[in-house]
């Protein structure tokens, strides 16, 4: 529901060509499951410089932590249970990220990718 | 399994035996009763499962930012807590040294109870795995042991210092808990967006990487990062200094009204 409605904002404020980078309405969301102790999808491509709502969705009964040194980042999300994550504005690069309570098959990263020129 | 669980239990132990041995070792010289370990030990205990519990509850409080919301103001009662420990143990001992204990105690539960729910979590969601419940409660085990070892060492450690080492080394190391507990504070409200964005001052993961186990004692006694945030750096100094400022002043205090006392008679 709020989710929709947070689309719907940014939707909004694309349309009307308000908000800049840093404006809340503007944080594009990406979305990460776990599913059988892995992450889907396991790569996540994101622009540089800007920050980044992350959905972690957890399908499995079982908790999980979400964790990555190069993120600087430490959560627990339980089972059958969604949460939210904030990272950015990072340089390109890739930064691992990684299960703490599963880590030998829950792993992943994120690749920051210079941003396109805007037209 | 096993050594996952090893080393995740290890890390949740050593901060709160560390912070619990360098209490102690405050207490003994002030010559406290250790009851108030008991009591706080009890309180933790029971504080980490009606955490782990209610997380699921909590984190989706304040649209999704009430973990670290919670855990955050833990941190910050924490320090807060640390502050007045530091303040009433360097005073006159007729003066409001009473209440240390108390202050001891509520510190040590409010450590146990944030690090022991990611236990509670992290065991209770184990037991789903029929197959890993032993190694992993093993590994639980050997991990738990090896951070009481690295307590009961510090404990001894700090005992073996020169007697008039050993009170100002204990407020040196409660300070720089404190400021561990201002800038993961900080890391813990930047994560939910409550604070803004601060540029990375340096990465050190080259040298030392976090994932270490120097790294890992390091951020247990010192709150290491290899790559901390601006604020996550002003946060970690005004920690530090609120504590040392606070055993300074009572320090001063102490002092003056012993000088007070010796001119009187």
């Amino acid at each position: 529901m709020s989710r929709s409605v947070g689309r719907f904002v940014i939707l909004l404020a694309f349309t009307l060509g308000i908000g800049s980078n840093t404006s809340f309405a503007d944080t594009p969301i990406v979305e990460l499951r776990i599913r059988n102790h892995l992450f889907f999808p396991d790569t996540l491509e994101v622009p540089a410089h800007t920050k980044i709502k992350l959905l972690v969705i957890n399908e499995d009964p079982t908790p999980e932590e979400f964790e990555s040194y190069e993120l600087n980042r430490e959560k627990v999300i339980l089972g059958h249970r969604k949460t939210v994550i904030f990272i950015g504005p990072l340089p390109p690069g890739e930064y691992p990220f990684f299960g703490e309570f599963y880590p030998k098959t829950a792993q992943g990263k994120i690749v920051v990718t210079a941003q396109q020129p805007s037209e | 399994m096993f050594l996952n669980s090893v080393v995740l239990i290890l890390q949740e132990i050593l901060e709160a035996a560390l912070l619990i041995s360098i209490l102690l070792v405050l207490s003994r010289q002030l010559q406290l009763s250790a009851r108030w370990f008991a009591t706080g030990m009890i309180l933790g205990g029971i504080g980490a499962f009606i955490l782990s519990f209610n997380l699921a509850t909590i984190s989706e409080w304040l649209d999704y930012a009430g973990q670290e919301i919670l855990i955050a103001t833990i941190m910050l009662a924490v320090l807060g807590l640390l502050t007045l420990i530091g303040l009433y143990s360097t005073l006159p001992p007729s003066s409001s040294r009473h209440a240390l204990p108390y202050l001891m105690s509520i510190c040590v539960a409010l450590a146990l109870s944030r690090e022991g729910a990611e236990i509670v979590i992290y065991l209770g969601g184990i037991l789903n795995h029929q197959a890993s419940i032993q190694p992993t409660f093993t590994g639980a085990g050997i991990g738990a042991g090896i951070g009481l070892s690295a307590g009961v060492l510090l404990y001894f450690g700090l005992l073996s210092l020169p007697v008039s080492w050993i009170f100002c080394t204990c407020i040196v190391l409660l300070a720089l808990i404190g400021g561990t507990m201002a800038s993961q504070a900080t890391l813990l409200l930047t994560q939910v967006d409550w604070i803004t964005y601060s540029p990375v001052l340096w990465d050190s993961s080259i040298w030392l990487p976090e994932d270490s186990i120097p790294g890992h004692l390091l951020y247990a006694l010192i709150g290491y990062e290899a790559t901390p945030s601006l604020f996550q750096a002003i946060a970690y100094g005004l920690g530090f200094l609120l504590v040392s400022i606070s055993a300074t002043l009572g320090h001063l205090n102490h002092f003056r009204s012993r000088r007070t006392n010796t001119g009187d008679k």
